[in-house]
């Protein structure tokens, strides 16, 4: 299983049960992910492709869409933040 | 430095005076408090909303904060940050700077402002009669934000 974090905006869009999901066949990185995500889910997709996106991997900033991802890990999208 | 995070209303009054008793070690205190507006403009909020991503968004408040201690040789920083549901009125965010000299203590207190306000995981979402609404960050924010990164 990995877990998926919507934080913001991106959590109004995405829907419920996406939480934890099992790693979906032919998903083994952080682009994968977002391919198989903007495929299956198309308002988080068009949502999440209109507005800069960053993502946390078990709580570390991800540099690369090249990362490899793997059973138990935490990913977060995280729309722009607006704290202060 | 001490950084956290609470959904629950806090007395920024308090929690001043708190973080600067007995320190003898700086000569000046600088705080500043962010509180909910009943208006954005010419649109009514009655609630604010704020969402954080937990353990990440203390680590990376913490980052920003010991970053701008260190640059401006502050002894000691405190920032309070209100998540969850906000009334106006309400404190929402509340940095202070302790410092040899004033001159620091405003600067680092500025400087972390502008830093919260574009890097903090933090996510702010204004709801009123007229709707809800998530707000980013404007350009006058990034533009702050790149100032203070070059020193100001």
């Amino acid at each position: 299983m990995i877990h998926l974090v919507f934080l913001g905006k991106f959590g109004d869009v995405a829907p419920a049960g996406l939480g934890e999901i099992a790693l979906p066949d032919g998903v083994g990185t952080l682009g994968e992910l977002n391919h198989w995500l903007a495929e299956r889910e198309p308002l988080l997709g068009q949502a999440m492709a209109a507005t800069p996106t960053r993502m946390i991997v078990n709580q570390c900033v991800a540099h690369d869409l090249s990362q490899a991802i793997a059973d138990g890990d935490e990913i977060a999208f995280l729309p722009p933040m607006s704290g202060g | 430095m001490r950084v956290r995070i609470t959904a629950e209303a806090f007395d920024p009054q308090a929690e001043v005076a708190a973080f600067a008793a007995g320190r003898d070690d700086a000569g000046a205190l600088v705080s500043f408090v962010g509180t909910c507006r009943a208006k954005t403009g010419d649109v009514a909020v009655e609630e604010l909303r704020i969402d954080h991503y937990p353990g990440f968004s203390e680590k990376e408040i913490a980052r920003l904060a010991e970053e701008t201690a260190k640059r401006f040789a502050c002894p000691d920083l405190l920032v309070v940050h209100r998540v969850g549901s906000i009334r106006p009125g309400e404190a929402i965010v509340l940095v202070a700077a302790l410092s040899i000299h004033r001159a620091d203590a405003f600067k680092a207190v500025e400087t972390l402002m502008d830093y919260l306000k574009t890097d903090a995981p933090l996510w702010k979402k204004e709801s009123g009669p007229q709707g809800a609404r998530w707000i980013e960050p404007r350009s006058e924010d990034h533009a702050r934000r790149a100032k203070a990164e070059e020193g100001l």
